[in-house]
C-alpha cells in the first residue's frame, strides 16, 4: 500500500492506496505545529492497518515555505564573486553581500586569481557579527567551481564553526543572481528542515512504518528523505505540485489539460502539455527571490469559493478579497459558495443563510438585469458563477498566451507556430464539481472532475515518481566537461572522436552515476534528452574544437506501482 | 501607443525616474544557422554572449523586458527591397526572424511599452542594398531600412536618424536612403582605404535631393575610445540635436572592438556602453562583430546596462591592460581633422544642398557597380531620381547582374511614402509604361508604392503579377 500527504497552508489531506485505488482518505485543518497535522491525518488514514503492508510514503509539505514566509530562517551571510559585468548592486540579493575579487569566465577559464588575505578578513568579519553561516557564490562557478572549492577548504581549515554552503552545488545552471538567492535560501533553511525530517524519521519509526519515505519536490518529482536535507528549498511548492501529479494520475495519459484548483481565496492554475506539467522557465520566484528551483509554472488566481462578492458601479466584483468563510457556514458576507449554495450545485452549510446573502446582492443590482419569470437571487446566483467562469477562463487563456510569447532562440522553436488548446480542464477542490462544466464549456473542452479531486493533492504526493537532470557542456578545445549540477570540471579524452552521440552516452552515465547516489537507480533507465547542441569552434576559419551542450532529465512521471 | 511621441530632442534618459525606465530587448542569436560552417556569421557568433548575459541575469532585472522574437512578412521587406526575382528568392527564415524582431522591438517602443529596445539578433542588415541580387558583406536584407519603413507606414513616422556603429561603412543603410532627406544617416567606420567595403568618404554627402542628410565619418585605424567619444561629442551629437528627429536608431555593429579578428580599431566595452549613453537610440540593431569571445559578451553586457540606465562600470575586457589603448599622436589629428571637415560642412549644409540641386535638371541620373562580395555577384546599376520642389521625387532603378552563368535584368521604381501627388501619378505612368514596353529580357519591373502600401513584381517573361 502507498500513503500520500500534503501538508497544505489550509488543510492536511492524506490518502492510504492500494492497488490503484485510493481505499481510505483523510482531511483536517492545518495547524502551526506541522508535524503534528501530518501525524495526525497520517493516524486517521492508518488506523486498524498493518504498518508492515506500507510500501512507500510520500509527503509533500508547507513547511519551507512558512519558513520562508515567516522568516523564521537562519542568518547567512553571502560572500560573492562577481568578476566582470553588471554591477551586484542592481540585484537586491547582493544587497549586504560580501564582494571579493576573483573572476571565472564563461568557458570556466579563471582570469582573476582569489587573494587570500581578502578571503580571511572576511571570514573573521562575518565571525565577529555572530553569523554562523555562509554561503558563497562564484560567477559561473557553474563552469569551474574551483575559486568557491578554495574557499570552502580554508573556511573549514580556519573557521570550522562556519557552515559553508557552495554555490555551484544549490544552482549551478546559469544566472549567478538567481544561484546566490537559491544558495542563501538553502543555507538559511536548512537546520530547520534538517530537525523537520528527523522528527518524521522518528514518527513514523515509533508507527513501526519502515517503508522509504519520500519528499515532494516543486518540479513534481521525489527525493528520498535523506538526500533532501541537501535540498531543502528545491520542496518549496510542493502543494501546488502535488495537486498538478494527482491529476497527471487521475487523466488519460499524453494529454494536454488546465488544472484548476479552486480553493477557498485563491485558485492555482497549472498546464499539463502532451501528459508534461509546464515548468517555468528560469526558476521559482520565491516572494521576492528569483531562485533556481525547477517548479510548476503556476498562476494564482486571487479568486475562490469564500472570496468576497461586492457590488461597484451595477457590476458584481468578485474577491480578491476574502474575510472568511462563506455565509452559509456562517461567514460574514456573500460568497460564490452561497451562489453555488443556493443554485443546489453543492450541499454544504445553511441554504437559508446562502439565500439571505445572495439576496442582498441581488438588491443591489439593476432590476433590468434580473431575468422575468425567475426569482432575483437566482438569477443572481447564476451570475455570479458565470462571472467566476468568465474570469477563470480569461486567466487560463493569459497562462497559454504567455507560454506561447515564452523566448526561442532558435529557428525551429520559432517555426513551431502550432498552437497548442486545452483538450480536458480538470478540476480540484471542493467547489471545482459545479464550476468545471462552465468553464470547459467556455474552452470548448472537457470538463473533468475526477472521483479524487479534493485529496488530487494526497496522491499526486503518493505517486510521483523522482525528478533529476543534469546539463553537461563539453570543450573540447579545453578538453573538459562541467557538470553544471555540481560544478564538476572532470579532463576529457579521445577527443577527436567526441561529438553529440559520445556527449549524450556521457551525460547518460553521470546521470545515472548520480541518481545511484541518489538512491534512485530504478528510474535512470527512463531519462531522456530534453536538449542538445553542437557548436563547431572556429578561429581564424579553421575548427580547433567543439562545444556541446546536453541536457538529460528524469521528467515528472507516475511511480510503476501506479502505472502498471 | 504612446499618446504623443516626443521629439527626441524633448526625450530624455538621464533626467527620466531610473524606477519608471525599461529596456526591452530581443535576443535571437539563430544557434540553428550559419551561412557556412566556418563563416564569421555562424552558430556560434553569440554562444558566448549568452552565457554572459544569461549568468549575469539581465533578463531578470526589472529594467529589462525580454520580447519573443517575431517575424516580418514578405511584405514588410517588399517595402524597401527589389528582391530578385522575388522576396522568397533572398531571405531565409532566419532574415525574417532577425528583422521581425527589430519589429517587435519598434512596436513595443512606439506603444510606450518600454523606454528604449535593444534587438540583439542575427543575420546581420546594413550591407544589404535596395536592389537585393544577393548576400553582400554577410547581409541580405536591411534590419534597419525595414523596420524604419514599417514604423514610417505604421505611425506614420517621418524624420528618423540612424547612426551606424559598426566598423564597417553602412553602405547598404546609406544607398536606401541617400536621395530621403528625412532621414539622417551618419555611419563612422574604420577608413574605406584600409577596410571592407571601400566606400564612406566625406563627399558621399546624398543624393541631390537629400543632399547633407547623409554623413560619413571615415577613421583611421587605431581610433580609440577617447577618439570615437570626441567624434560624438564634437560632431554626431550636436548634428542629431541640429535635424532634430522623431527617433533616433542605432545600426549596432561591435567589430570597432580592439580585438575583433576583421578591423584594426581600439574601442572597448565601456567605449561602446558610453557611446549608447550618450547618443540614446531609441532602438539599437545589431550588425556586426566578430571577436565573439573577447569583445561580445562584454560589449553587449554594456550596451544592455547602459541602456537600461545602470550602472556598466564593471564590464571590463579580463585582457584589457589599463592604458595600454592609447591612439598614437597622428591618430588624433587625423580625427580631429575629419570632425572639423564635416563641421564646416555641416554649418553650411543648406548653402551646400541648394547649390547641388542647381547642378542637376529635372531628373538625376547616376550609374552605379555595386560587388557582392560574399555571392560574387557584379551589379550595374543606373538610378534616375525626379527633382520635385515639392518633395524627393521618385526613384527608378535599372539593374543588371551577373551571377556566375546567367545574367538578371530588372527595373524598379520606388515613390516614397511622403511623395507629392504629381510625382506618385508620374511614377505610376512610369512604372505602366515599363510594363507594355518591357522586353522578355527583362526579368522583373518592380512598383514600390509605399503612399498605397503596393508592392508589385512584374514578370514581363510570364506575364505574371505577384502583389505583396
Ligand atoms: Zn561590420
Ligand atoms: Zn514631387
Amino acid at each position: 500500500m502507498l500513503i500520500g500527504i500534503d501538508v497544505g497552508g489550509t488543510y492536511t489531506d492524506a490518502a492510504l492506496i492500494r492497488d490503484r485505488q485510493v481505499v481510505r482518505a483523510a482531511k483536517i485543518p492545518t495547524r502551526s505545529e506541522l508535524l503534528s497535522s501530518l501525524l495526525e491525518a497520517l493516524d486517521q488514514i492508518m488506523e486498524g492497518v498493518d504498518p508492515a503492508a506500507i510500501q512507500r510514503v510520500g509527503l509533500s509539505t508547507t513547511l519551507i515555505t512558512n519558513l520562508i514566509a515567516e522568516d523564521k530562517v537562519e542568518p547567512v551571510a553571502l560572500v560573492a564573486i562577481p568578476g566582470p559585468g553588471a554591477n551586484p548592486s542592481g540585484f537586491t540579493v547582493f544587497d549586504d553581500a560580501h564582494l571579493i575579487k576573483g573572476a571565472i569566465d564563461y568557458r570556466g577559464r579563471e582570469t582573476q586569481k582569489l587573494q587570500p588575505a581578502e578571503i580571511a578578513e572576511v571570514m573573521k568579519k562575518i565571525e565577529k557579527q555572530g553569523i554562523r553561516k555562509v554561503a558563497v557564490v562564484g560567477k559561473f562557478s557553474g563552469r569551474n567551481n574551483q575559486h568557491e572549492n578554495e574557499i570552502y577548504k580554508y573556511v573549514t581549515q580556519n573557521h570550522p564553526q562556519l557552515e559553508v554552503e557552495l554555490g555551484h552545488q544549490a544552482a549551478g545552471k546559469l544566472n549567478f543572481p538567481r544561484r546566490a538567492a537559491t544558495t542563501r535560501l538553502t543555507a538559511a533553511t536548512r537546520p530547520a528542515y534538517r530537525n523537520f525530517i528527523s522528527q518524521i524519521k522518528a514518527a513514523l519509526q515509533e508507527r513501526k512504518i519502515k517503508a522509504q519515505v519520500y519528499i515532494l519536490k516543486a518540479d513534481g518529482g521525489t527525493l528520498p528523505l535523506e538526500k533532501a536535507v541537501e535540498v531543502p528549498v528545491e520542496t518549496i511548492f510542493s502543494g501546488p505540485a502535488a495537486s498538478t501529479m494527482g491529476v497527471l494520475a487521475l487523466t488519460p495519459e499524453g494529454q494536454t489539460s488546465v488544472v484548476v484548483d479552486i480553493g477557498g481565496t485563491t485558485t492555482d492554475l497549472a498546464l499539463i502539455l502532451s501528459g508534461r506539467p509546464l515548468l517555468v522557465s528560469k526558476g521559482a520566484r520565491v516572494q521576492q527571490h528569483l531562485t533556481q528551483v525547477r517548479a510548476f509554472s503556476v498562476r494564482s488566481v486571487a479568486l475562490g469559493g469564500d472570496s468576497t462578492i461586492q457590488v461597484k458601479a451595477d457590476k458584481l466584483q468578485i474577491g480578491p478579497l476574502r474575510e472568511g468563510p462563506a455565509r452559509c457556514l456562517g461567514g460574514p458576507v456573500a460568497t460564490p459558495t452561497d451562489a453555488m449554495r443556493v443554485l443546489g450545485l453543492i450541499d454544504l452549510g445553511d441554504e437559508k443563510l446562502a439565500r439571505e446573502a445572495i439576496a442582498e446582492i441581488a438588491k443591489q443590482l439593476p432590476t433590468n438585469s434580473m431575468a422575468p419569470e425567475e426569482e432575483p437571487v437566482i438569477t443572481t446566483a447564476r451570475k455570479i458563477i458565470d462571472e467566476v467562469a468568465v474570469i477563470l477562463t480569461r486567466e487560463i487563456n493569459y497562462m497559454f498566451s504567455e507560454w506561447e510569447q515564452e523566448p526561442a532562440y532558435r529557428i525551429w522553436e520559432m517555426m513551431q507556430k502550432e498552437r497548442i488548446r486545452p483538450q480536458n480542464i480538470v478540476g480540484v477542490g471542493g467547489s471545482a464539481p459545479p464550476l468545471i462544466p462552465l468553464i470547459a464549456k467556455d474552452m470548448n473542452c472537457q470538463g473533468i472532475v475526477p472521483d479524487n479531486a479534493p485529496i488530487a493533492n494526497a496522491l499526486g504526493a503518493a505517486v510521483a515518481r523522482p525528478t533529476m537532470g543534469i546539463t553537461l557542456r563539453v570543450d573540447t578545445e579545453q578538453a573538459v566537461y562541467t557538470l553544471a549540477e555540481d560544478g564538476t570540471q572532470e579532463r576529457l579524452v579521445r577527443l577527436s572522436k567526441f561529438h553529440l552521440e559520445e556527449a549524450e552516452n556521457l551525460a547518460r552515465e553521470l546521470l545515472k552515476n548520480r541518481a545511484e547516489e541518489m538512491g534512485l537507480t530504478e528510474y535512470s533507465r527512463e531519462a531522456e534528452v530534453t536538449h542538445r547542441e553542437l557548436f563547431n569552434m572556429i578561429r581564424g576559419w579553421s575548427r580547433v574544437g567543439r562545444l556541446i551542450d546536453v541536457e538529460v532529465q528524469i521528467p515528472p512521471g507516475l511511480i510503476a506501482e501506479w502505472i502498471n | 501607443m504612446q499618446p504623443t511621441l516626443k521629439p527626441w530632442n524633448q526625450r530624455r534618459w538621464d533626467t527620466m525616474d531610473p524606477k519608471s525606465r525599461s529596456t526591452g530587448l530581443v535576443f535571437f542569436p539563430a544557434f540553428d544557422w550559419a551561412i557556412s560552417p566556418t563563416h564569421p556569421e555562424r552558430e556560434e557568433r553569440l554562444l558566448y554572449t549568452k552565457d554572459q548575459i544569461f549568468e549575469e541575469g539581465l533578463m531578470d532585472l526589472p529594467q529589462v523586458v525580454e520580447y519573443k522574437a517575431g517575424f516580418a512578412t514578405e511584405k514588410d521587406v517588399a517595402r524597401v527591397h527589389f528582391c530578385v526575382p522575388d522576396v522568397r528568392a533572398q531571405i531565409t527564415d532566419a532574415h525574417l526572424i532577425s528583422v521581425g524582431s527589430a519589429m517587435v522591438l519598434a512596436d513595443a517602443f512606439m506603444q510606450g511599452e518600454v523606454t528604449n529596445a535593444f534587438a540583439l539578433v542575427r543575420p546581420p542588415g546594413h550591407h544589404a542594398m535596395r536592389v537585393a541580387h544577393g548576400n553582400r558583406g554577410f547581409c541580405n536584407i536591411n534590419n534597419e531600412a525595414i523596420m524604419i519603413e514599417y514604423l514610417r507606414h505604421k505611425y506614420g513616422l517621418r524624420r528618423l536618424v540612424i547612426v551606424d556603429t559598426d566598423v564597417h561603412h553602412g553602405d547598404g543603410t546609406q544607398e536606401i536612403f541617400y536621395h530621403d532627406p528625412d532621414v539622417l544617416f551618419i555611419s563612422f567606420h574604420q577608413d574605406g582605404r584600409t577596410l571592407y567595403p571601400g566606400s564612406g568618404f566625406i563627399p558621399e554627402l546624398g543624393g541631390p535631393g537629400a543632399y547633407c542628410s547623409n554623413i560619413n565619418i571615415p577613421l583611421p585605424p587605431g581610433t580609440s575610445d577617447e577618439g570615437i567619444h570626441y567624434v560624438l561629442d564634437n560632431l554626431v551629437m550636436p548634428i542629431i540635436r541640429d535635424f532634430d528627429p522623431e527617433i533616433v536608431v542605432n545600426s549596432a555593429g561591435q567589430d570597432n572592438h580592439f580585438t575583433d579578428p576583421l578591423a584594426s580599431m581600439r574601442w572597448t566595452a565601456h567605449g561602446y556602453a558610453l557611446l549608447n549613453e550618450k547618443l540614446r537610440p531609441d532602438i539599437a540593431v545589431l550588425e556586426g562583430g566578430y571577436a565573439i569571445e573577447t569583445a561580445l559578451p562584454y560589449v553587449n553586457t554594456g550596451i544592455i546596462l547602459a541602456m537600461a540606465g545602470l550602472d556598466y562600470s564593471h564590464v571590463r575586457e579580463p585582457d584589457l591592460q589599463p592604458g595600454a589603448l592609447k591612439m598614437s599622436p597622428s591618430t588624433k589629428e587625423r580625427v580631429h581633422e575629419v570632425v572639423r571637415d564635416l563641421q564646416e560642412i555641416w554649418a553650411n549644409r543648406k548653402e551646400l544642398a541648394r547649390k547641388r540641386k542647381e547642378e542637376v535638371g529635372a531628373y538625376y541620373e547616376n550609374n552605379k557597380r555595386i560587388y557582392y562580395d560574399t555571392d560574387q555577384i557584379e551589379e550595374r546599376q543606373t538610378e534616375r531620381v525626379k527633382m520635385c520642389a515639392d518633395c524627393a521625387g521618385y526613384l527608378k532603378i535599372s539593374s543588371s547582374a551577373e551571377k556566375m552563368w546567367n545574367n538578371q535584368r530588372i527595373i524598379g521604381i520606388s515613390i516614397p511614402l511622403y511623395a507629392c501627388p504629381a510625382c506618385q501619378k508620374e511614377a505610376r505612368d512610369v512604372f505602366l509604361k515599363e510594363k507594355e514596353q518591357a522586353k522578355p529580357t527583362t526579368d522583373v519591373i518592380y512598383l514600390q508604392d509605399k503612399p498605397n502600401d503596393t508592392f508589385i513584381e512584374w514578370s514581363p517573361y510570364r506575364k505574371e503579377e505577384r502583389r505583396y
